[in-house]
């Protein structure tokens, strides 16, 4: 009798585990409907779509809001400004078909392409550029990007309140004429102009429906592929856009962008073939460092620590340079993060390429390099200069994670190795440690740097006087003089070595001090090829090709 | 029953207005501003910011439009994301959680009820020693590390279910086992102990001499007291299971609410943290009231308004 329950029950409980499958089976059917395209992707002579991971929402899809890399490595490729990065990173002509620049270096007049076209099908006029650009400055925009532009005559006036729109110099001729005027030569500004931010607005459809940007149906594009779908917090795809000036150069038929925000998950889906990118869990990045799939490039930014100048017993130079000498960046990257990052012996990192062809970091050299003798004797120095017996305590603070403890950790080990010093250390929550140390309220902190925009005075302009990137209460004549110099020289051999020589006061100064520049590291299937990916600038699509 | 339900209204409502207030100065206590970013931008733009959402306002003022957006239900437009508004956050992300909340809940509860009677009925037996084990591994395992396990072993390894994002039901079946074999767990262990005790009840002796058959029994009699202690134990699960989504949603990719929950507090979002907090609360104050009355109407001898109660 009781024999007959129990199998009643065990039958149940099979029924139910095998009611989950039927509705599982049941459920293929929905991927079937949507998901021709995967199918075809496996297929010969079918549609080539790219699987990859934004991992976020895209903050927005308005060229004047979105800044940062889940808005912009997606709309870089939606849109296109009037100059593009190439292969090796160096802006080329795009929207724009001829740049013709003044002598003084001031004036730049862009000729836009005739077959120039929005995903539409009207034509991109010099109008479009004009009212994006006056946008982004527009102060009710509130565009955290804004600055980028104030290369051009009129803008800061303008974003800052005290100017008009029609003051700022950015002037349509014509339809297909845009002429700009800068305060000061830059030599930088086609590189600036490749960013996101300033890209041309469809001008029509934005003064018709202001929120044009936040749904798939309304959005009007001009770059290699046109916005299909986007399911917010979800996924969004794009097609090809055949209206794109130079559609014949796009290889992929589509993309398919997935919101996938576990690093660990978004490897998993890349190793179960639901993408075709991905990028390298922090724990498993010494295992698969040697992976065949595994792609390694440069990226323009440094991590590094800042002292607080005006806090025992980093007011003295020497104790500064000490701590820094004492570091051992190779060290770090070799056994520490262990994901192939470059030691920075310098603030500016690698991918600047001066007038003579020699990278900005090798130009200025090795400058801050683990050296035990240096760093135990500057100690001494600086501790006889102040008059100190035993050195003030020391507090190393660093916003909440495990990639920034493990290097904190390393450092007050460092110290203790070399210089025989105690530090404490204490983490903080990333908000709070952000609006502190703007306060000045850490003796030692973390800190990171990426460039806005490929030029060496992007890096080294944080550091002078007043600058909300300082944030060491480091103030230097000298260094602040030459930066405002470079920022007006027309010789560009000259202005170099003016860089040059300011990135050597800062790093003898010593404000702050390197550990490694940044690296992208990605992970990607066989097959996948043409991803551009720059130093300053984001992910570029219209070469990709996936076979 | 009336005037209890009446009652327990205005509780509800006095608890969310205290639960607001305190998330709202809390949030506002925090270091740190929903503006603040690794990158700075400049002070005029940063001024245009703080003016646009109204974070240029003293406290007392920003608080009265808090607590004037909760009575309309209209949290405003994000911080993080201008383009949309809470209350759109909320009507996108909330039928994601509830759809995996109310799967993970309904498997859990019909698993775990089956694996307690089946473990009671065979007390002592394999049957019986398996289900325990079974069940204090799912106790054991929390529901992020079962999480991994699973994409890597049904998904990777074996390709059988996708490993993440949420399209089909085949997409739901990881996220929903990761969740739901905790609670499956706990529920199976409180019904086979009070199974156990029901069984030896006088009653069912009585079922058994009176020859009903033994399904009738099983069901009809002992399930209904041995259930009992389960419901007692839906309002801590429920709220187990809400902020078990939250670790879920993020492995798996699920467009839920539990990102905007999290991220809403590292952004320093105050709109969002507002919007899901009281949201969350008002959701969880409903359900435990929800429990207690199904509570009443499982066991009528609990009395939900006790003045009229005499035995």
């Amino acid at each position: 009798m009781k024999k007959w329950l129990v199998l009643f029950l065990m039958a149940m409980f099979v029924f139910v585990l095998a009611a989950c499958t039927a509705s599982e089976d049941a459920g293929e059917e929905t991927p079937d409907e949507g998901g021709e395209s995967t199918e075809g992707t496996t297929e010969s002579g079918g549609d080539k779509i790219l699987l990859l991971n934004n991992g976020a929402e895209p903050t927005s899809f308005d060229p004047s809001i979105g800044f940062d890399a889940v808005s912009w490595s997606a709309l870089n490729n939606l849109m296109e400004g009037l100059t593009r990065l190439d292969e090796s990173s160096q802006p080329v002509e795009a929207t724009a078909e001829a740049i013709d620049i003044s002598e003084d270096g001031l004036t730049y007049t862009f000729t836009i392409r005739e077959e120039a076209n929005w995903s539409n099908g009207e034509p991109v006029t010099a109008g479009d550029f004009v009212f994006a650009w006056r946008h982004m400055l527009d102060p009710e925009t509130a565009s955290p990007a804004a600055f980028l532009a104030y290369f051009i005559e009129g803008a800061e006036a303008f974003n800052s309140g005290e100017g008009s729109a029609e003051d700022v110099a950015v002037v349509a001729e014509d339809d297909k004429t845009l002429v700009v005027t800068l305060t000061a030569p830059t030599e930088a500004f086609l590189n600036i102009i490749t960013n996101p931010s300033f890209f041309p607005i469809h001008e029509a459809t934005a003064a018709e429906n202001p929120q044009w940007h936040t749904e798939a149906e309304s959005f009007v594009g001009n770059g290699p592929f046109k916005l299909a779908s986007w399911s917010h917090d979800e996924s969004f795809t794009f097609e090809k856009n055949e209206e794109y000036w130079d559609a014949e150069a796009v290889k992929l038929d589509g993309v398919e962008w997935e919101m996938v925000n576990d690093e660990n998950t978004e490897y998993q889906m890349y190793e179960a073939g639901d993408l075709d990118v991905s990028n390298v869990p922090s724990e498993l990045s010494e295992q698969l460092m040697d992976s065949p799939d595994l792609v390694t490039l440069d990226q323009a930014g440094t991590y590094f620590y800042r002292y607080n100048v005006e806090m025992e017993p980093f007011n003295n130079k020497k104790v500064r340079q000490a701590l820094a000498f004492a570091v051992n960046q190779d060290d770090i990257v070799q056994y520490v993060t262990k994901n192939g990052e470059k030691p920075a012996y310098g603030f500016t990192s690698y991918g600047f390429e001066g007038p003579d062809g020699t990278d900005f970091r090798d130009a200025a050299g090795d400058i801050v390099k683990f050296d035990a003798e240096k760093a135990k004797q500057l100690l001494e120095e600086g501790m006889a200069e102040e008059g100190w017996e035993t050195l003030p305590e020391i507090t190393i603070t660093y916003s909440t994670s495990p990639s920034h403890q493990i290097i904190a950790e390393t450092l007050q080990d460092q110290f203790k190795q070399t210089l025989d010093i105690d530090v404490k250390l204490q983490n903080v929550e990333s908000s709070v440690f952000a609006a502190d140390q703007k306060e000045f309220k850490y003796q030692l902190s973390r800190s990171s740097f990426l460039s806005d925009y490929a030029d060496p005075v992007n890096a080294l302009e944080s550091f002078i006087t007043g600058s909300s990137m300082n944030r060491t209460q480091w103030s230097n004549p000298e260094f602040d003089q030459l930066i405002a110099d470079a920022k007006t020289e027309t010789d560009s051999e000259a202005r170099w070595q003016m860089l040059i020589e300011a990135e050597k006061i800062l790093m003898d100064e010593m404000p702050i001090f390197p550990i490694h520049f940044y690296n992208q590291v990605q992970l990607e299937k066989e097959g996948v090829e043409g991803i551009l990916r720059h130093p300053v600038g984001y992910m570029d699509l219209k070469y990709a090709d996936k076979n | 029953m009336a005037l209890y339900i009446f009652k327990r209204f205005w509780m509800m409502l006095a608890t969310i207005f205290i639960i607001a207030t305190l998330t709202f100065f809390l949030m506002h206590a925090v270091p740190g501003s929903p503006l603040e970013a690794e990158r700075t931008t400049n002070e005029t733009i940063q001024a245009n910011l703080e003016k646009f959402y109204k974070l240029d306002q003293p406290l007392h003022i920003q608080y009265f439009d808090y607590m004037k957006s909760i009575a309309t239900f209209d949290f405003g437009p994000s911080i993080k994301d201008p383009n949309r508004t809470v209350n759109e956050l909320l009507e996108r992300g909330f039928p994601i959680s509830f759809e995996l909340g109310i799967i993970t809940i309904l498997v859990a509860v019909i698993s775990g009820i089956l694996l307690g009677t089946m473990a009671a009925l065979r007390h002592n037996k394999m049957i019986d020693y398996a289900a325990m084990a079974f069940a204090v591994i799912g106790i054991s395992i929390p529901n992020f590390v079962l999480a991994t396990l699973l994409i890597q072993q049904l998904a990777v390894t074996w390709g059988i279910f996708p490993p993440a994002t949420w399209k089909s039901p085949m997409h739901m079946v990881l996220p929903v086992l990761a969740l739901a074999t905790g609670p499956m767990a706990i529920i199976a262990r409180l019904t086979r102990s009070s199974m156990l005790e029901v069984l030896t009840q006088d009653y069912i002796k009585m079922a058994r001499a009176k020859g009903i058959k033994p399904i009738r029994i099983v069901l009809r009699h002992a399930l209904r007291n041995a259930l009992m202690p389960v419901v007692t134990i839906m309002g801590t699960l429920l709220a187990g299971i809400l902020t078990g989504t939250f670790v879920i949603e993020k492995i798996f990719a699920i467009p839920g609410m539990g990102k905007y929950f999290v991220d809403s507090i590292n952004n320093r979002d105050y709109p969002v943290i507002m919007g899901t907090t009281v949201f969350y609360s008002a959701f969880l104050i409903f359900m435990l009231f929800l429990v207690d009355i199904v509570y009443g109407l499982l066991d009528p001898r609990i009395k939900l308004h006790k003045k009229e109660g005499d035995v």
